[in-house]
């Protein structure tokens, strides 16, 4: 069962782009409002699609893994036509699952709010700006939804151009150094990722790798694969770091992040909202879409190393924002910081810290995005971010300074707000990850890594209620010929920027009261898509004796892959639950509980699976921990 | 035709099917005929030498189409009672690529009519060049024999080299002439000789039994020295034409100084033409070696093809980096760009026949690709050089304010030469990558490496044009640029923006025009091998 809506939500800002160019010149306030309409329509398709997915998605994390939502269409290699050659398979393909749904709505949620926020501030070139805007949206979701690694890396370049002229053209002073800084760094990461996914295609081919005879980048595919032993631990190791090159730099971590300061003090203030809200979050996505499941020995022998980088971004980063006087540069290094904790929380490759680390990519997005939004509303007011030069705007802006605490705290993790369920997450989950307190193997972290991490927690809550205690409180400090009313602003925040905020402070506040009904459906996704622990099923082949590549290259593994989702699709949504699984028995393939295989790569699964192993685990036990639902 | 069928001689030929595959390259040697003859009864004027020129390309362009549905699979040796005499093949790959060149050369005459239609007096022995180079890149295209394919690349370089310094009183054209012609001359000579000396080695002129040759001798050990010596010289007029390092000097001064729609055609037309040749004289090699057996052999070749592409490609890119001027900085590009098309030569010899038509395709596509793009961005930069009178970068500065309609199609070209998605380039370097991934060696990695690195490194220089079109502004007056131009770097845009999304269809479309190829030993009943003792 195919359906249009993800294609449609996807591309629907394109259509807004080609609508923004009618008007004739000089209807630049139209063009505003058209545009902020567009991006609305985008975002109300996206809440269609949210509560379609709950309509139809899984309660529990049994059964096949399942993506929702799908569309696909063959792009290149069209199987029909062209008969004997056919030996490219490459789809449009788009579906989501419990984590990427959230993020596409988190993405179609604030690019309203940043379209709205620059009515004011952006005043040349208005047409251009809308259109970028819009452009990077499409990638943004694309990026999200795509379910072929072609698809994925076209989007997630795609990205790439927009932001690089909004930060060239509408940015500060030192605009093109960032702009070039950031697409330069981000490109070299992406190089990499172009040869891992360009080995993959050809991995997926040849006979001395998966021998499918021909190339497929289905990603759902690739990682059953990977999870059933056929990508060898070497060549795992390779992609590995191949992929960590690309998204270690959008992420960004902490050797490689310099670019993401410059760029966020340069960028008007809706690029540092997408920049921050979504755009860093294509790099944690990405680990967590395609690292964590396609190479997952090498995840488990890298883990350690990824997560010393991390808390190592972490304390290096939150020390550097602690000096730094100008207020979006701090914010954009807490970013850095607070990324950090997402990484760790992935790492510990146990449910409910992954779950953390993806709950905590959505408060980043929200609370920084806000954050974001309010020192751009305080420089278009008085032209500068310096602590220095400003100080004790409480007495002048009430509202502002009520905003600015509210998602401050939110920020540092006050309980009751969103940033404490994220984070208490990840700390608990890095901290016991080495614990086998159930049939799962011990993950590779512990609390060596949690309390460095804890540090940094209380460091970010130094320097940010540093900065609010300099900017906000203390004696009123203005420069001189401010507060800058000329567009139309007033002293205090106006309507519309007070509107702007509100909703994100609501969804704040309801994240950090109940977050269940997120933490839900990343449980499943998590436990079927990302880690693929004993509540989902892993591919196991039935006969060792058997050859293998025989196997998977007489069955046709993209049929699997389809077959079982749509069968899933229209099971749940019809009811039909007894449908019995065709794949499994095409491929000689039974679905075998197996733990995330960590301990020794390379023998796993290759033991013949009795039928009493299948049995004997064929009632996983959840992970002990809270993992986020309400039993 | 009577009188050629009652000879006893052309008693087999069926003579006028024969010449229908050959009418492009017939109609376009009697549209130069008419661009002379007219003139002196209607008066010398560029509008009529343009439409007889445009009625020419366009009878010639419907005659491909026409040709390659009738090209049967294997191609057949034109006019020739044995299959194994003919010095004009027609096959897919060649009608094929005819279809590629008349739109090309469609394009350089519309592009001719808009910026130098008004100012230049001489337009029919313009157009008796460009068509006799046309002509001569179609027959190099449709040849397997060493005489042809030298009277081929002689056909195609001679107008080119008069044509680069068509304006006699420009001093930096008469140079680059002079420059193009001595390096020409040169390496045709050096390839006569080593043609010569292959012929006296072989007694034949077929490549065919070059190969065979080769083969046997590489096996045997006998004159292997000689003949290497031999097909090196041959080889080093092919890279002439490609521009692939150590023959590329002549690339950069020929194009800066040629006027701006000559630069077009012989950066995108000329290299093309030899990728094709080259592409075939090797799938002619691989086809007369015994794989796997006889694998030692073309490995040497592989990687000499492989690391003169490599060397190629990095040369260019470097080269591009420090270029002031825009004109010459794409010709430094499209240096770097035939050395990305010549590794997907590199990939050819490789024992399964996927691995050669994999190379083949993705060769076939790029070009197709390439051809768009540079159109594009040659363009785009001689309507910014006719209207400002300057093509150095400064003239591009603040271009999206003074032409958006110029801008955008050159930030999709520009990109799209990058290899950025979503722009046909990226897929084009694509499949250039698979199938050096399929070659499964370490020649396939270590040139995706290289090629992915050169990607990189061209990024820079690109990027200053699209930095100083889009992100500075200086106050330079708005271009009003032609109609007809601007409609055609919007037609190239829009296209590359569409390659990308039809990747499907034109790998298709490619994939049938790489099938097949004329094979001399066909007709031969045993084996598809060619015993060159037998003639």
């Amino acid at each position: 069962m195919q359906t249009w809506l993800l294609t449609a939500i996807i591309f629907s800002p394109l259509l807004g782009v080609l609508l923004l160019w009618l008007p004739p010149r000089g209807s630049d306030r139209s063009i505003r409002r058209s545009a902020l309409f567009y991006s609305v329509v985008t975002f109300g398709l996206a809440v269609f699609a949210l509560f379609k997915f709950y309509g139809v998605a899984p309660t529990d994390s049994q059964g096949d893994p399942k993506y929702l939502l799908q569309h696909w269409s063959y792009w290149l290699g069209d199987v029909e036509v062209m008969g004997d050659v056919a030996d490219v398979e490459i789809l449009y393909h788009v579906g989501v699952d419990g984590i990427s749904i959230w993020l596409m709505v988190l993405t179609a949620f604030l690019m309203p709010l940043a379209i709205w926020s620059s009515f004011t501030s952006v005043r040349t070139r208005v047409r251009e700006y809308f259109s970028l805007l819009l452009l990077l949206e499409v990638g943004l979701l694309g990026v999200f939804c795509a379910m072929d690694l072609l698809l994925f890396y076209i989007f997630f370049e795609f990205t790439l151009v927009p932001l690089y002229f909004l930060i060239g053209i509408w940015g500060g002073p030192a605009r093109r150094k960032a702009a070039n800084k950031f697409f330069i760094f981000t490109l070299s990461g992406s190089v990499f990722m172009f040869a891992a996914v360009l080995f993959l295609a050809y991995y997926s081919y040849s006979d001395s790798g998966l021998a499918l005879g021909y190339i497929t980048l289905n990603i759902e595919k690739l990682s059953q694969l990977a999870h059933a032993g056929f990508i060898s631990t070497s060549v795992q190791w390779w992609l590995f770091l191949a992929f960590a090159a690309g998204f270690a730099i959008k992420v960004p971590l902490f050797p490689v992040h310099t670019w993401l300061p410059l760029a966020h003090t340069e960028a008007p203030t809706a690029g540092s909202v997408i920049l921050a809200g979504v755009l860093l979050k294509l790099g944690t996505y990405g680990f967590c879409r395609i690292s964590l499941p396609m190479f997952p020995h090498a995840t488990m022998t890298l883990a350690p190393f990824v997560a010393c980088l991390a808390i190592a971004g972490i304390i290096y980063t939150a020390l550097a924002a602690w000096v730094q006087t100008d207020v979006k540069k701090l914010v954009a290094y807490s970013s850095v910081s607070h990324l950090g904790f997402c990484i760790l929380g992935l790492f510990s490759l146990k449910i409910t810290r992954v779950n953390g680390a993806v709950i905590y990519m959505i408060n980043h997005g929200l609370s920084t995005g806000a954050l974001f939004l309010i020192i751009g509303y305080i420089y278009e007011r008085y032209h500068t971010r310096d602590i220095n030069e400003i100080g004790g705007l409480a007495r002048k802006m009430p509202w502002l300074t009520f905003f600015l605490v509210f998602f401050t705290l939110s920020s540092i993790g006050l309980p009751g707000l969103n940033g404490f369920v994220g984070e208490f997450l990840v700390l608990l989950g890095t901290a016991t990850s080495n614990t086998t307190n159930d049939l799962r193997a011990a993950g590779p972290l512990g609390y060596g890594y949690a309390i460095p991490a804890a540090i940094g927690i209380i460091l970010g809550a130094v320097y940010m209620l540093w900065m609010c205690q300099r900017v906000l409180f203390g004696p009123l400090k203005e420069p001189p010929n401010t507060p800058d009313t000329s567009t139309g602003l007033s002293a205090d925040l106006t309507g519309r920027e007070i509107f702007i905020l509100v909703p994100v402070a609501v969804l704040c506040l309801a994240i950090g009261v109940y977050p269940n009904p997120l933490l839900d459906t990343f449980t499943i996704a998590t436990e079927q898509h990302v880690l693929r622990t004993p509540a989902s099923h892993s591919w196991s082949v039935t006969e060792a004796g058997d050859d293998l590549q025989e196997e998977i290259k007489r069955a046709d593994p993209m049929r699997l892959v389809e077959s079982t989702s749509v069968n899933n699709l229209e099971r749940v949504s019809v009811g039909n639950v007894g449908s019995d699984d065709l794949s499994t028995k095409k491929l000689g393939i039974t679905p075998v509980f197996s733990s995330y295989p960590v301990t020794t790569p390379g023998m796993f699964l290759l033991n013949p699976v009795t039928k009493s192993s299948v049995a004997k685990t064929d009632h996983p036990e959840t992970d002990a921990m809270t993992d986020g639902r309400s039993r | 035709m009577s009188f050629l069928a009652d000879t006893n001689l052309w008693s087999n030929v069926p003579v006028g099917e024969h010449l229908f595959l050959f009418s492009p390259m017939i109609v376009l040697v009697c549209t130069m005929l008419a661009v002379v003859a007219f003139p002196i009864v209607l008066g010398r004027s560029a509008a009529v030498t343009a439409t007889i020129v445009k009625l020419g390309v366009i009878t010639a362009f419907i005659l491909a189409i026409r040709v390659a549905g009738q090209v049967t699979d294997g191609g057949v040796s034109g006019l020739s009672t044995s299959p194994l005499a003919g010095l004009l093949i027609a096959d897919n790959l060649a009608a094929g690529f005819q279809i590629i060149l008349l739109v090309f050369l469609g394009a350089v005459t519309l592009l001719w009519l808009i910026g130098s239609a008004s100012s230049e007096e001489n337009s029919p022995e313009f157009f008796i060049l460009l068509l006799g180079s046309a002509l001569g890149m179609l027959c190099m295209t449709a040849t397997s024999n060493l005489l042809m394919i030298v009277l081929a690349i002689e056909l195609a370089s001679l107008p080119s080299y008069a044509i680069v310094g068509f304006n006699k009183r420009d001093r930096l054209g008469a140079e680059a002439s002079l420059k193009y012609m001595i390096f020409g001359a040169v390496c045709a000579a050096i390839m006569l000789y080593g043609v010569s000396l292959i012929y006296g080695l072989v007694g034949s002129l077929r490549f065919e039994d070059v190969a065979e040759y080769t083969v046997s001798q590489m096996v045997s050990g006998q004159n292997r020295l000689l003949l290497s010596v031999a097909l090196l010289c041959f080889f080093a007029g092919v890279g002439f034409k490609i521009s692939a390092v150590p023959f590329h000097f002549w690339c950069p001064d020929a194009f800066e100084g040629a006027k701006i729609e000559v630069t077009t055609w012989l950066s995108v037309a000329s290299k093309a033409a030899g990728l094709i040749l080259l592409a075939r004289l090797v799938v002619i090699l691989c086809s007369a070696v015994d794989y796997p057996i006889e694998m030692s052999l073309v490995q040497p070749i592989a990687w000499g093809l492989g690391i003169i592409a490599a060397v190629t490609c990095t040369v260019g890119n470097f080269s591009a980096y420090m270029q002031k001027s825009v004109k010459r900085m794409l010709a430094y590009s499209s240096i770097a760009h035939a050395g990305y098309m010549m590794m997907a030569t590199a990939v050819f010899l490789h024992p399964s026949t996927k691995g050669y038509e994999a190379g083949l395709t993705a060769l076939f596509v790029y070009i197709v690709i390439y051809l768009v793009m540079n159109l594009g961005a040659f363009g785009v930069t001689a309507l910014v050089s006719w209207e400002t009178g300057s093509d150095k970068i400064e003239a591009f500065v603040g271009l999206m304010r003074r032409g958006p309609w110029l801008a955008v199609p050159m930030v999709i070209c520009l990109v799209s030469l990058v290899g950025l998605p979503p722009l046909a380039g990226f897929m084009g370097k694509w499949w250039i990558l698979v199938a050096l991934g399929k070659l499964e060696s370490n020649l396939g990695w270590f040139l995706v490496i290289v090629a992915v690195v050169n990607t990189l490194i061209s990024l820079y220089y690109y990027l200053r044009v699209i930095v100083a079109m889009i992100l500075k502004d200086d106050g330079q007056p708005v271009i009003h640029a032609s109609l007809g131009g601007v409609a055609m770097v919007n037609i190239c845009g829009i296209v590359v923006l569409a390659l990308f999304f039809l990747q499907g269809s034109l790998k298709t479309t490619s994939e049938r025009f790489t099938r097949d190829l004329y094979q001399a030993a066909t007709n031969q009943d045993d084996s598809h091998r060619l015993a060159w003792k037998d003639l």
